[in-house]
């Protein structure tokens, strides 16, 4: 394996352990597995009453959207935690090609936001007793991965920022709300206002949610690869953003001493 | 052709906030400093808070662009071939920051390694030996978090070293480390220097620099104000003797009158509690203690003693002047 390719792949997953604090079970299983589920049933139920939607609706919006808990925290951890631990200044005097060594932290991330949101899925519909076509999964597992990307290039972009401006979290938060709101999860895209649904269309997670809800309606694979497609090429832009705020912020702090690197 | 050389080397800061008009300052951190290491020395920069070591550091690890002047590392551009100097060059500070905290010595170390492009199978037996090196072998599968502050620093000098630089700079390296492990580290860092790597050391610590560093330049406000072996410095400002004597019940009024003593080159007061110590400056001990001591007559003296100049000696006049 090249030089590149081992930053790549080891140096991403060691990052993502080292800097990721949410990895111990006391944090993983509350809000990856316990949290989720509560909010399946909560809209589930709201929506049986209120009379709108299905249950697959909200199981399908709200587990694919929590791909993007992961996707935004841990990937903002990653990154934005080298300000903290003051390591960010050692990793620039590195003479590593910084492609992968960012970009390797993304992999780890995107594998979290899929588990998370398969598991959501298959434990929310089973308890809500949702049958979702059995040759539906395997496309609809293909949504979630190419969902946890994009989330993954948002929270990449979001990284970004965060070692600016210094809060990760706060901004992750208030990134998952818009998310919430604007894209489709539990809320038709036609109710909303029209320039929200202007907005969901350049966001994450909106064209996913609507492909996954076309496949377990019966839709074929061939039927949703437009969504699918949009929904990468979403991702691949922020990833591409976030990447290129990373360049810009290492120019810039050589130049202005603007991180504080040691 | 030496290791490192520095031309002119010059960096501002902008300080105040980007938002308000009017409130932003420029602060000269370094000031058109010049020096060149060569191959196998250790270098010192010696200078107290804010003089600029991190600063010169910070451009010579390419972290930081030069705002005027030039620097070359093993001959490549710090500022047109920084990937290469970084390949090079190693780089440690002191402190307890800069690690993983949640990751083992080990894994911090194998992340490093990667990094720094060394060799997937040679990576272990390089961590071993470092291991050994700095005293960590048995200790590296514990979590940082768990680490003491010296056994931080130790590992962040492995860090440093998994590469082979040959070239490694340390910022204030023993910082917050006790006087064993410090002593330690000076002994690491000369069997380094006796390997063949070159080593530019910043430090507060006087003895550090005397003890270990072939040699110096002691910097003050972004410029370098001596430069020389630590021989040199210490002969350049106060060659000769210094007499310390200690006086019970004051020695204000008299300073003048020590000081006009044929042979004495300055005269210092140091107070304590209980007692001030008189430090007499002379080119010739013998001749001079005698009429400092009638220049005292009639006050309670404690010790009289008289010793070779420090290179603290050196550095304080030094600093003091500028
Ligand atoms: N990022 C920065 N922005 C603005 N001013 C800075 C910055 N970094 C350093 N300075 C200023 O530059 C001057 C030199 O600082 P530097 O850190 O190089 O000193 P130093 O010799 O390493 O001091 P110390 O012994 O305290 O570490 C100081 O006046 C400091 O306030
Ligand atoms: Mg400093």
């Amino acid at each position: 394996m090249t030089a590149a390719l081992r930053i790549f792949f080891f140096g991403g997953i060691t990052s993502y352990r080292a800097l990721f604090h949410w990895l111990t079970p006391w944090i993983l299983i509350p809000t990856f597995i316990v949290e989720p589920i509560f909010q399946v049933l909560f809209f589930a139920f709201v929506g049986r009453d209120a009379g709108v939607g299905d249950d697959s609706f909200y199981l399908i919006g709200n587990a694919v959207q929590f791909a993007a808990i992961p996707c935004l925290f841990a990937m903002g951890n990653t990154i934005g935690n080298e300000r903290y631990t003051q390591t960010l200044g050692l990793l620039l005097a590195s003479p590593a090609r910084r492609l992968p060594l960012f970009l390797g932290r993304a992999l780890p991330v995107i594998i979290n936001g899929f588990c998370v949101s398969l598991v959501v899925l298959v434990l929310g519909a089973l308890v809500l007793r949702v049958h979702i076509p059995a040759e539906a999964w395997v496309p609809i597992v293909g949504v979630l991965v190419v969902t946890s990307f994009s989330c993954t290039g948002l929270g990449l972009a979001t990284a970004a920022l965060a070692l600016r401006v210094r809060e990760t979290a706060v901004l992750s938060n208030i990134i998952i709300g818009i998310l919430i709101v604007f894209c489709g999860v539990n809320v038709p895209l036609s109710a909303l206002p029209a320039w929200m649904s202007t907005i969901s269309y350049v966001l994450p997670l909106t064209h996913g949610i609507e492909a996954a809800r076309d496949l377990a309606g019966g839709a074929s694979w061939s039927a949703v690869t437009g969504l699918v497609a949009t929904e990468a090429l979403i991702g691949v832009v922020y990833a591409a953003l976030g990447m290129a705020m990373l360049f810009a912020l290492e120019v810039e702090s050589r130049r202005h001493a603007s991180l504080e690197l040691a | 052709m030496p290791v490192i050389e520095v031309d002119q080397l010059a960096r501002s800061y902008r300080s105040g906030s980007r938002f308000s008009r009017g409130a932003r300052t420029e602060v000269e951190a370094v000031r058109g400093i010049s020096f060149e290491v060569e191959p196998g020395e250790l270098f010192g920069l010696l200078g107290p808070n804010g003089a600029g070591k991190t600063t010169t550091i910070k451009m010579l690890i390419t972290l930081l662009l030069p705002t005027g002047g030039s620097a070359r590392v093993l001959g490549y551009d710090v500022v047109a071939d920084p990937r290469e100097v970084r390949r090079r060059i190693g780089y440690v500070f002191g402190g307890d920051k800069g690690l993983y905290e949640r990751l083992s010595g080990y894994d911090n170390l194998r992340y490093f390694a990667e990094l720094y492009g060394v060799p997937p199978r040679e990576q272990r037996q390089r961590i071993a030996e470092l291991l050994d090196l700095v005293g960590l072998t048995g200790k590296e599968g514990q979590r940082v978090e768990g680490y003491s502050r010296g056994m931080r620093q130790r590992l962040h000098i492995a860090r440093g070293l998994l590469h082979k630089p040959d070239v490694l700079f340390l910022d204030e390296p023993s910082i917050g480390i006790d006087p064993v492990g410090a002593r330690e580290l000076r002994e690491t860092v000369a069997a380094l220097v006796s390997t063949g790597t070159t080593v530019l050391l910043t430090t507060h610590y006087m003895f550090e620099d005397d003890e270990l560093c072939d040699r110096i330049a002691v910097i003050a406000g972004g410029a370098i104000l001596a430069e020389g072996t630590p021989e040199q410095l210490k002969s350049r400002v106060a060659d000769g003797h210094v007499v310390e004597i200690e006086v019970f019940d004051g020695v204000d009024d008299r300073i003048d009158a020590v000081r006009a003593i044929a042979g004495v080159t300055s005269v210092g007061v140091e107070s304590s509690d209980r007692s001030q110590l008189l430090v007499v400056r002379t080119a010739a001990a013998a001749q001079v203690t005698p009429a400092v001591l009638a220049a005292l007559e009639g006050r309670s003296l404690g010790r009289v003693a008289t010793r070779e100049p420090t290179l603290e000696d050196a550095y304080v006049e030094l600093v003091r002047d500028a």
